[in-house]
């Protein structure tokens, strides 16, 4: 029953209701299957036969049974390897970085409170203005009512 | 003698440990056990905590990670994958 290239369904653990293909018989009722599922060994008594087989080499390659499962419209599990990354290896500064670093602080430090000075004077200003504008437009125009005359109904003879 | 309210066995009490002596708390009881819906036996790996634990758990902790995890338990759960396949 559980030979190379059975179809079936493995009934256990995270991987369960997923299908896989028997790619390898080992010993003590354990086979090496792979697929929809992770490649790994497992016990006969987590899988459950179906009746259909592919036809395949034993201890086929993963990228051989992805080609196989994507024929019978199933998806198999790819996963992608991670790609090595190299760290940043930290050095010391020099005295001569370290003076050049202190200046630059030093400009960024008086170039703000600058800004920051002429932002206070713009907006003194501003005020000052605001207020002189303020005053003339207060006295406002009222627009004087019309009342109309009331008009008594006309009797009809 | 407990306070009026402490009187009855409603509520748990638990022995803390502080630095000088060992004080007396009251707790509120823990909820049953998580139960198979379908054999109604007791699921393993399902935590027994009060809503206000359970909430801060992350969910990797408070099921099983298999399909019907928490749900059914694994005899019931490979039942019907079974009878699933065979309809």
């Amino acid at each position: 029953m559980f030979e190379v290239g059975r179809l079936c369904v493995k009934i256990a653990g995270r991987d369960a209701s997923k299908k896989c293909v028997i790619v390898d018989v080992l010993e003590n009722n354990h086979v090496l299957i792979d697929g929809e599922t992770r490649r790994r060994k497992c016990n006969i008594v987590h899988l459950e036969p179906l009746d259909e087989t592919i036809e395949i080499s034993k201890k086929a390659s993963h990228d051989s049974i992805v080609s196989e499962f994507k024929k019978l419209k199933l998806n198999p599990r790819v996963t992608k390897p991670k790609q090595k990354t190299e760290r940043p290896i930290k050095k010391r500064k020099t005295p001569e970085q370290l003076k050049e670093q202190r200046e630059k602080k030093k400009e960024e430090k008086k170039k703000a409170s600058e800004e920051q000075e002429k932002a206070n004077d713009a907006g003194i200003e501003k005020k000052l203005e605001e207020k002189g504008k303020e005053k003339p437009a207060e006295n406002k125009e009222v627009k004087a009512k019309t009342v109309k005359p009331k008009t008594s109904p006309k009797k009809k003879d | 003698m407990p306070a009026g309210k402490h009187k009855s066995r409603s509520l748990r009490r638990v022995y803390t440990k502080v630095s000088t002596r060992v004080s007396l708390q009251y707790k509120k009881r823990k909820p049953k056990k998580a139960h198979c819906s379908k054999c109604s036996d007791v699921l393993k790996g399902v935590p027994r905590e009060r809503p206000y634990k359970m909430q801060n758990m992350p969910k990797t902790k408070k099921r099983p990670q298999r399909p019907f995890g928490g749900v059914l338990c694994s005899k019931c759960m490979r039942e019907k994958i079974k009878s699933d396949i065979r309809q």
